[in-house]
């Protein structure tokens, strides 16, 4: 039998690594940006487009999604080629799913600084780029699935388990957290409400980060290290309880984001359960990729892409150490809403996911340019800067998370709070912010000097777009006597590409329903509280605005029942108080203090002028100014809209409300501007800040007037 | 410290145990396969990284 001639597809690969380094440098440098704005308000630029509460999930999108996500396609396109012995299946899908994810990050660049967001932490782009998203999804599981099915390998090595496993899960958290009802084009209220909304975010959010920060980058692991090192994979038995054990437990964990939150008990107890399981495959993985290099340490030494990997496999081993502890309750008392999770964050993305993708450009862009890479010596730079910027990026932010959150905590002997004002606390750890964006300098330096040495690569070489290789064609099964019975849970398992894409559904399944299902069928999971009402027009409005405002970012709505946390903010949060909340808006981080009980806590003067220039009312304040609320009009067009989607989604709004909605939001706009006139400032009822405060001075008062009437 | 597991799952015990018992029997399947495979086939696996193509 004669072997087949056929071309690897180099141009694709070649392709997402260029989108990966530019995007990289991208999203780290707003990412800089973001840093600076904590310490020094004025890098907000004074502009609505550039304030940390719109850019912040700019960073974060185009480092998961733009430089992550392009690195997985990259490492997916060059590895499935060669472990099925096949070209892509499409280069015409190839370069839609290319193009078509570089329109979705441009989307993403456009949008986001315009505050058109859902809220959703990692899921903030509106609905018409979602369906885009789902798109461009089936073009890659298309061409996937193509590639796959007309291999010349039977075998389906392990890393395209995992990239099974990737598609398949990725499809279904999307569909499933973006379930929303569109207002308008760039509008949308998502179906879920508080206390399930908040189970579905986390749901989905905790496995953004297994599905696409992990599994894919455990496929390339498998394929990559055993190439870098010129060995196989130490253990393949491991890989396979790795990749099973890895998936299923997985998907349970996202409760633990949602500790001592209004969440039933239960399901943070799963969530923590499965939690600290979470620790063995992850290990497994990690000890199976090091031990790979058993005997080749010598190399190690030598190899500064091998140092890549060390290091990101290393980090990979802490953060997943790391993260099965912040699930303990005790544990994430302290941890949850501050830098410490920040810290948690990036030992993850530039350690694992950020080295992982550097030692991966340094091995494929020579070899597919036909060349050598341009100076090894500029690379090992590049490694000891990222080290050093890993470093000076993580320990701060560690120490800034235990210092604020043993401040906050802290109480006098007398039993009173010791630090009452919440700027207190973070007054002390400026100089943390400061020394991590010396550490993410560090870092995003080292990131230039790869992209300079690569392109020097680039340009000493010549891309070989079709890489000739020859392999058998795929015999029939008849023809190889008895070895169909000796392998027959292997058949079972892997042979079939769609059933085995079936079977990892079922293993994410099964978690997502006993975990989701409950809580969004049972109604007593979620105990309804008769004096909680719906949002007035004006109220909904301002909401609206909180959220483009990404005001979510820095701010909680979500009390934890600590003495330390009631003392400081009032009454522990309840699921009833959430059942109108489109989406819930509990946030995961304080930078500044959590809101849920602000109403009523300070006058209408009080948050104009906070509002307005945050340091007059808070001396060495690090919040943003939100001048241009005071300049423009609310737009209530789409009050009408907004009340019949709201009444769509069960809030009890009259029939026939929306038609005088607006009326009742003039005249609460009069009221507040009227209150703001008779201490002494003037502004229009119908700018955008009225109802910004509407909404402020409404939080967490349905619960206050529960306790005086008792109803 | 485990109090925490027992104490605030108010009657609902029936979900942790379920997904306890669902997960120890994957586990074991899993296990089960792992201990099936037959040794020259792990070998190859491990082995198919390492052949991006005959010439290789």
């Amino acid at each position: 039998m004669q072997p087949e001639k056929f071309y690897y597809d180099n141009k694709i690969v070649r392709n997402f690594a260029l989108a990966t380094i530019i995007w990289g440098i991208i999203g780290m440098l707003v990412g800089l940006l973001i840093a600076m704005q904590l310490y020094k308000p004025a890098m907000n630029l004074g502009n609505q487009y550039t304030s940390f509460g719109r850019i912040r999930p700019l960073h974060t999108n185009a480092v998961i999604f733009a430089f992550v996500g392009n690195a997985i396609f990259m490492g997916v396109y060059y590895s499935i080629q060669r472990l099925l012995k096949a070209r892509m299946f499409s280069d015409l899908l190839s370069k839609i799913h290319f193009w078509g994810w570089q329109l979705i990050i441009v989307s993403a660049v456009i949008t986001l600084p315009l505050g058109i967001t859902t809220s959703h932490e990692y899921a903030e782009l509106e609905w018409p780029i979602d369906i885009l998203i789902t798109l461009v999804w089936v073009v890659f599981g298309f061409n996937l699935f193509g590639t796959i099915l007309k291999r010349r390998e039977r075998h389906l090595y392990v890393a395209i388990w995992f990239y099974i496993a990737t598609f398949v899960t990725v499809a279904v958290l999307h569909i499933v957290n973006s379930v929303e009802l569109p207002i308008g084009l760039w509008k949308s209220y998502y179906v879920y409400a508080g206390v399930q909304d908040a189970l579905v975010q986390w749901w989905y959010g905790h496995n953004a980060v297994a599905f696409f920060l992990t599994t894919p980058y455990l496929g390339m692991m498998y394929y990559f290290l055993p190439k870098m090192a010129g060995r196989p994979i130490y253990s393949y038995r491991l890989s396979i309880l790795h990749f099973w054990a890895l998936i299923f437990i997985y998907i349970w964990a996202g409760p633990h984001h949602l500790l001592y939150t209004p969440l039933p008990g239960w399901a943070q107890s799963l969530g923590v359960v499965f939690s600290v399981m979470l620790i063995a495959p992850s290990w497994g993985g990690m000890i199976n990729g090091l031990l790979t290099l058993r005997g080749a340490w010598d190399k190690v030494r030598e190899d500064v892409i091998l140092k890549f990997m060390v290091v990101g496999l290393t980090c990979y081993g802490m953060a997943t150490f790391e993260g099965p502890m912040l699930a303990l309750k005790q544990v994430n008392a302290i941890a949850h809403y501050s830098d410490w999770i920040i810290a948690h964050v990036h030992v993850g993305a530039l350690g694992w996911n950020g080295f992982l993708t550097f030692a991966i450009l340094y091995w494929l862009i020579p070899r597919i340019y036909n060349t050598s890479l341009y100076s090894k010596k500029l690379a090992s730079t590049h490694f000891w800067l990222g080290t050093l910027g890993i470093i000076f990026y993580v320990v701060p932010m560690y120490w800034s998370g235990f210092t604020q959150s043993l401040m906050l905590k802290e109480f006098t002997p007398e039993g009173l709070l010791k630090y009452p004002n919440f700027l207190e606390t973070t007054l002390r750890i400026i100089p943390m912010y400061i020394m991590r964006s010396i550490g993410g300098t560090l870092y995003l330096l080292g990131v230039i000097l790869m992209a300079y040495n690569l392109f020097k690569t680039m340009l000493a070489g010549k891309l070989v777009p079709n890489e000739a290789a020859q392999a058998f064609a795929l015999e029939p099964l008849a023809n190889q006597g008895n070895l169909e019975n000796q392998e027959k849970w292997h058949k079972v398992l892997e042979r079939k590409p769609i059933r085995f894409l079936i079977l990892s559904l079922v293993a994410i399944l099964i978690g997502t329903f006993i975990e989701l299902m409950p809580t969004l069928t049972i109604s007593s999971n979620i105990p309804t509280i008769s004096s909680v009402k719906p949002y007035t027009p004006l109220e909904l409005h301002g909401r609206d605005i909180y959220i483009r405002e990404g005001c979510v970012g820095c701010h909680s709505q979500a009390i934890r029942p600590f003495r330390s946390e009631t003392e400081r903010y009032g009454e522990y949060s309840k699921a009833g108080e959430f059942v109108y909340d489109h989406p819930f808006l509990w946030g995961s981080k304080r930078t500044g203090p959590d809101l849920q009980r602000e109403g009523g806590k300070y006058g209408n003067s009080w948050h104009y002028n906070h509002l307005l220039d945050p340091r007059s009312m808070s001396p060495g304040s690090i919040m943003p100014s939100y001048s241009w609320l005071i300049k423009q009009e609310l737009d209530t067009s789409h009050t009408e809209l907004k009340i019949n989607a709201m009444r769509t989604l069960g809030v009890p709004y009259a029939l026939g409300y929306e038609k005088i909605a607006n009326q009742d939001l003039q005249k609460q706009e009069q009221i507040i501007s009227q209150d703001l006139a008779a201490n002494h400032i003037r502004v229009k009822p119908n700018q955008e800040v009225i109802a910004l405060i509407a909404y402020l001075q409404r939080l967490g008062t349905d619960i206050k007037n529960y306790k005086k009437t008792g109803k | 410290m485990f109090k925490q597991f027992t104490e605030n799952i108010d009657g609902k015990q029936v979900y942790l145990i379920s997904s306890m018992g669902i997960f120890i029997l994957f586990f074991l399947m899993v296990g089960f396969i792992l201990i099936r495979l037959r040794k020259a086939h792990v070998q190859y696996m491990s082995e198919l990284p390492l052949k991006d193509s005959l010439e290789n």
